[in-house]
């Protein structure tokens, strides 16, 4: 019998684990493997493998039920995701329904979630701004949070590492506010977009318009076409999986690669109830997993456990592992974890039109969307009425416009030759929001999940420092539309909640100080040296990126870390 | 596959989007199967009729062979607010009956003229049932035309792959 028992522990025992196969869970899978380390990858959801399961890839517009609109039954049993913007016919079988995992709203807070291998890597926006020291420096210098225990130089060579890997497309603009990385060829910004760049040039010296760098192939190099990727198509379907690995997901780069080592054992449909802690070992010794189907419970156990199951639900499993020594959830001895959440402010765009350059029109398609301006306000130094500041994506495109007045062989003919419009120029906000104490998650003390794990209260709210950079984003793109001499200004300022953004940040925040922080500069729990956190909980603030490739970099650092540690016998 | 191609041969195809035909074939009632609507046979090849006056065939397909007004019966059936499926029923109803009054003809049998003049009164009508069934009517066989496989693939191509992106296209400006 106890011989049983130490078998089945064997067959349960690996180097490593890691808690999700999201875009920071793919690149654990990946070092970790590539290194020689057994892996074993816990993933909650189902297994989304690349191209074979992207049913609705190659569908044409009118393949879809409803033209890609969700009946209206979906949307009244789903409000929360509906909201989102991606949730349509062609992507909604990767997005978490409303009813199947329910959370506490002790204020509004939209949750959008893709709960299978890949999570949302599949449905990201896939902008790869990196950060600088004016985003590093940004607590400190404002006051506010803590200061973040490592700067530009620790994570730089990190950020190249991962770009070259996932392939990035920008251009070298030399900005020291978004630093130059890795580049794969840039896509260009059209007549509208580069028009209103040299605007700006002209009249803000301080103010950059670029082309947004993002994680598509434009042009792949040897490493990408050995992943089995191939040269971005331009098809903007990326949402529904693309069959041609053209931009990056754990899908179709991190997982494929880590399987090819032999190294690792994706498991699908496992819940993470917590992680064990054994207070005789003073470590953990592993993970306690409930199978999503038949709700078994298993254990399994590894020398190190990497937590990137998604910001919140980070935290979650954090609080939910409770054990003699940390009675708080594991690491929580200063009673910080949980709090601290911050995410980004998508809550206003504006729109104009531009009357000139109607020699020009686009043709195909911009995966880089257009461009994009990094943050100017309290760059230097604080300037205005409020703390930090906001990026923004500016964008031109034309469109057909279709004449649909009368009826017959006149409609016909007016819709099937329809005019081009002017410019329609469109720009939406990205804004800081600063970590408070007062925007927490917590555990439910009395409602609890079909797995038995208590249900995330989410108590997280806009404040008046988003308020007033908000009515400044508008006012300052107001001015610069102006300037441009565009037309029918039109802001669009939105009273959605937190969430939707889908950039929520912190939780286990990183810092040099124990008491004031869950985790040290490594992404490594303070008080429990064989556990690392490297997705959004980590972050100490949220600065304006987004923020997909600083995960990125800093699960590839943190693993390097980890390694070394592990041979000097440390953990 | 046997089954598969069983499937194919009885799914309708509207606008390149296929239906399920109503599993009854009741008599009189509507080809396709609805989950909240209750709509006749004559409601339905009436629907067919307004549709083909506002996109009627001309050197191309019309709203008939594309079966426009099935993809727009599919819509309001799940896609439309009760209050507004209700407002639409009740309008086509209306409807239906101010042709036999007019004309003491079902709408179906007029003179093109006559249902243009017909559909040009129901566009300015202020009876909140007639301008609300024409309106989602109008709009939903325009929105089913200029989606429908035959006007993607043969009139306005839609590229599944462009491959390519030029942010300066050369175009007229007259």
């Amino acid at each position: 019998m106890s011989n049983l028992n130490i078998d089945a522990a064997k067959a349960n025992t690996f180097d490593v684990i890691v808690i999700g196969s999201g875009i920071s869970g793919g690149w654990a899978a990946k070092e970790f493997t590539e290194k020689g380390f057994k892996t074993l990858v816990l993933e909650r959801g189902r297994d989304v493998q690349h191209i074979k399961d992207y049913p609705t890839t190659n569908k044409f517009p009118y393949e879809f039920e409803h033209l890609g609109e969700p009946a209206l039954a979906i949307k009244k049993e789903n409000p929360i995701v509906s909201r989102c913007y991606a949730f349509k016919e062609d992507a909604m079988h990767f997005m978490v329904k409303d009813k199947e995992h329910p959370y506490v709203q002790e204020k509004p807070f939209d949750w959008i979630r893709g709960y299978q291998v890949g999570g949302k890597s599949l449905l990201w926006a896939r902008q790869t701004q990196r950060w600088s020291d004016f985003d590093f420096e940004g607590p400190a210098r404002d006051d506010f949070a803590v200061d973040w225990p490592i700067r530009y130089k620790d994570i730089a060579p990190w950020y190249s590492y991962v770009e070259k890997f996932a392939g990035i497309a920008g251009h070298r603009d030399g900005l020291a506010e978004l630093p130059d990385g890795e580049f794969l060829p840039g896509f260009p910004l059209n007549a509208a977009e580069d028009y209103f760049k040299g605007v700006i040039k002209n009249k803000y010296p301080a103010r950059h318009v670029i082309s947004a760098r993002c994680a598509h192939l434009s042009k792949p190099n040897q490493i990408h076409l050995d992943q089995g990727r191939a040269k971005c198509q331009n098809r903007i379907l990326c949402q529904r999986g693309c069959p041609f690995g053209g931009y990056f997901s754990s899908n179709a780069s991190t997982l494929p690669w880590a399987a090819k080592t032999g190294n690792l054992t994706l498991r699908p449909f496992s819940v993470v109830e917590s992680v064990i802690y054994d207070d005789a070992k003073g470590k953990v010794t592993g993970v306690r997993v409930a199978d999503t189907n038949t709700k078994e419970v298993t254990e399994y156990y590894a020398r190190i456990v990497f937590i990137n199951a998604g910001a919140l639900n980070t935290n979650l499993i954090l609080l939910n592992s409770k054990s003699k020594r940390f009675p708080r959830g594991l690491g929580n001895d200063s009673g910080v974890l949980g709090k601290y959440v911050a995410f980004h402010n998508y809550s206003a765009r504006i729109s104009a039109e531009y009357d000139g350059l109607k020699q020009y029109a686009t043709d195909g398609r911009n995966p880089a969307g257009g461009g994009y301006i990094p943050r100017f306000r309290n760059l230097l130094k604080q300037e205005m009425n409020f703390k930090r500041g906001y990026a923004a994506g500016i964008y031109g495109s034309r469109y057909m416009e279709r004449d649909r007045s009368g009826i017959g062989g006149s409609l016909k003919d007016n819709l099937l030759h329809g005019k081009l419009s002017p410019w329609i120029i469109g720009s939406h906000m990205m804004g800081e929001t600063i970590p408070k104490e007062s925007n927490f998650v917590s555990l439910s003390a009395s409602e609890k999940d079909a797995w038995g794990v208590p249900l995330l209260n989410i108590s997280v709210a806009y404040d008046e420092n988003d308020a007033l950079m908000k009515a400044d984003y508008i006012g300052q793109m107001t001015e610069m539309f102006t300037e441009a001499g565009f037309k029918n200004i039109t802001p669009n300022v939105s009273s959605q909640s937190p969430g939707l953004d889908i950039h929520e940040m912190g939780g286990a925040r990183m810092g040099r100080d124990p008491k004031t922080s869950v985790l040290n500069e490594w992404n490594q729990l303070h008080t429990c040296p064989n556990v690392f956190v490297t997705d959004g909980a980590c972050m100490t603030s949220t600065s304006t990126q987004n923020p997909s490739l600083t995960y990125m970099a800093f699960t590839a650092r943190s693993v390097d870390y980890a390694v070394k540690a592990m041979n000097r016998r440390e953990i | 596959m046997e089954r598969r191609l069983v499937i194919k041969q009885v799914l309708i195809m509207a606008g390149g989007l296929a239906l399920l035909p109503s599993c009854l074939r009741e008599q009189g009632k509507s080809t396709i199967l609805l989950k909240n609507l209750d709509i006749s046979l004559d409601q339905e090849n009436l629907m067919a009729d307004i549709a083909e006056t506002i996109i009627p065939r001309t050197n191309t397909p019309g709203a008939k062979q594309l079966k426009l007004h099935l993809f727009a019966l599919k819509m309001v059936d799940e896609c439309y607010e009760k209050a507004d499926q209700e407002l639409f029923v009740k309008g086509l109803t209306a409807f239906q009956d101010q042709a036999q009054d007019l004309f003491s003809k079902s709408f179906g049998k007029l003179s093109l003229h006559q249902r243009e003049s017909m559909l040009a009164k129901l566009e300015n009508s202020t009876s909140p049932e007639q301008s609300g069934f024409y309106k989602i009517m109008k709009e939903k066989t325009i929105d089913g035309f200029l989606n429908s496989k035959y006007v993607m693939t043969n009139l306005i191509i839609y590229e599944l792959v462009p491959g390519r992106y030029n942010g300066y296209f050369p175009v007229k400006t007259a």
